[in-house]
């Protein structure tokens, strides 16, 4: 079913480099509103992408911890979507096994210490929801690798 | 006239230090490799922010249908009253005029904006410490308001001329997320209308000799994807010249590297001819997309930084091997001619000696 022109050209580019750039049957998306996933033919589609885990699958399989998939973790990003070509631009990009889980903890308290000081600023509890989100996203992503 | 001893002793002083700054060369030239290397990867990324926000631009009015308001603040234009200038040096000295030129523009353009009241951030040890001794710095108290929640409160001025900020060792490493800090803090002090325009000095750095000195206007935001330069200095034949011999020696490309392939490619982003659909409304978009954009045009401006600080230091350094080497030669050559007066001095005396025997 998948043969060769059903594949995605996947890239993702990081303001550092080109992180990765390759062919996969499917790619999972944390959009700002909620997870999607693309597959082959999607119709065309500019989306944010907030904190959390964006997924590539390179051949076949659709389980997230196979060995066929490749997981990394963002804190902000924006997706193009075409039907044969999927573009990430993320601010950064780490391997759930590059995470450091202390670090996160630390900014999941920074996190909730500004939330807790935000007082009556919607500027401050956005930015604090954001620092959270992007904490626990790795948090997440990292106790994800482990199991 | 000096004895041979101490010219020797001249020579081999001259010598070590020939030696010294060779090192420092070719170090200077292994850094601008990697330097040069981190701005050419740090490209697609800056290209396809401009192109999907210019394409987004072109397919959704800046202005709310239904209100008439801009979807987002950094899209107001004001007049110019107040303006922040980011002026981005390098971290160390030893490289020729690399520093003072790029003070001496950013003191151009605070002089040619004397009637503006102008705040300073300062990239880089150099311009920190030269700002920091001209100018006085902005101070800043912590205020409580009604609701408990604690404000930084400017105090008034003190100068026409203050700096608000330095980011020391942040060009030894370029995390992205300090300059991300520098974005996000240039544009709360936009939308807040602390500042009116924003402008960056820096050194642009296309290859050892494409380079030039250049004043580029971050905010408001007028056109996307095209610079904004408002004021270059190009360096001079004969320095561009001392350039590109310091870099064939060092086995530095002189020619920037072609990426017209890859820079098409990233141009593409976001811009094809369908109709997207827009996962959010375009006010987040702009929201979320914008400060990126202003994040990737300093990063932009601080990786060709870097890169043309190390070219600077590498040709200062070539030049003073060279300088070395001529005055190695002119001592031997000195030294040589007063071992040999010596010689025939002594000559002299014995055969002067002989005869009046």
């Amino acid at each position: 079913m998948a043969g060769e022109t059903n594949q995605l050209r996947v890239r993702l580019v990081t303001p550092e480099r080109t992180f990765f750039d390759r062919t996969a049957t499917a790619v999972e998306l944390p959009s700002k509103t909620g997870h999607f996933e693309v597959l082959y033919g999607h119709a065309p589609l500019l989306a944010e992408l907030g904190a959390g885990d964006v997924t590539v699958h390179i051949a076949g399989g659709l389980e997230s911890n196979s060995p066929d998939a490749a997981r990394y973790n963002v804190s902000w990003g924006f997706v193009e979507v075409l039907p044969d070509r999927v573009t990430i631009l993320a601010s950064d990009a780490l391997k759930p096994e590059e995470i450091d889980v202390p670090r996160a903890e630390r900014q999941l308290e920074r996190g909730q210490k500004m939330w807790l000081e935000a007082g009556e600023s919607e500027e401050a509890y956005t930015e604090a929801l954001r620092v959270i989100s992007e904490a626990e996203a790795k948090i997440a992503s990292a106790s994800d690798a482990r199991h | 006239m000096a004895n041979v001893l101490d010219l020797r002793r001249r020579i081999r002083s001259v010598k070590n230090t020939r030696q010294i700054t060779k090192a420092m060369k070719m170090v200077s030239a292994a850094k601008l490799r990697r330097a040069q290397e981190r701005a050419l990867a740090a490209r697609p990324y800056a290209r396809m922010i401009s192109s999907v926000l210019q394409s987004l631009i072109r397919r959704v009015d800046i202005y709310d249908e239904t209100t008439g308001n801009l979807r987002h603040p950094l899209f107001i234009t004001r007049p110019e009253k107040r303006v922040l200038l980011v002026v981005i040096s390098g971290d160390k000295g030893f490289a020729g005029a690399f520093n003072a030129n790029i003070l001496k523009t950013a003191y151009q353009f605070i002089a040619g904006n004397g009637d503006k009241e102008i705040d300073i951030e300062a990239v880089g040890r150099k311009a920190r410490d030269l700002m920091r001794r001209r100018y006085p710095a902005a101070v800043y108290t912590e205020k409580t308001d009604e609701y408990g929640g604690k404000t930084m409160v400017r105090e008034p001025r003190k100068g026409k001329v203050e700096v608000t900020g330095d980011y020391p060792g942040l060009l030894l490493n370029l995390e992205t997320s300090r300059v991300m800090d520098l974005a996000h803090s240039i544009i709360s002090r936009y939308v807040r209308e602390e500042i009116d325009a924003a402008y960056i000095v820096y050194n642009e750095f296309k290859s050892v000799i494409q380079q030039r000195l250049v004043v580029e206007k971050l905010l408001p935001l007028l056109d996307i994807g095209s610079p904004q330069i408002t004021g270059a200095v190009e360096p001079s034949a004969e320095e561009r010249e001392r350039a590109g011999e310091a870099a064939l020696s060092a086995g530095i490309e002189l020619e920037p590297v072609d990426t017209a392939e890859a820079d098409e490619e990233a141009k593409k982003f976001g811009t094809a001819n369908v109709d997207y659909i827009y996962e959010q409304p375009a006010e987040e978009l702009f929201a979320g997309l914008l400060p990126q954009y202003i994040f990737a045009v300093l990063y932009h401006a601080m990786t060709e930084s870097v890169a043309a600080e190390h070219a600077a230091r590498m040709t200062a350094m070539d030049s003073a091997t060279n300088n070395a080497s001529e005055m190695i030669d002119s001592l031997t050559l000195y030294m040589n001619r007063v071992r040999q007066a010596a010689i025939t001095k002594e000559i002299i005396e014995i055969v002067s000696g002989a005869a009046a025997l």
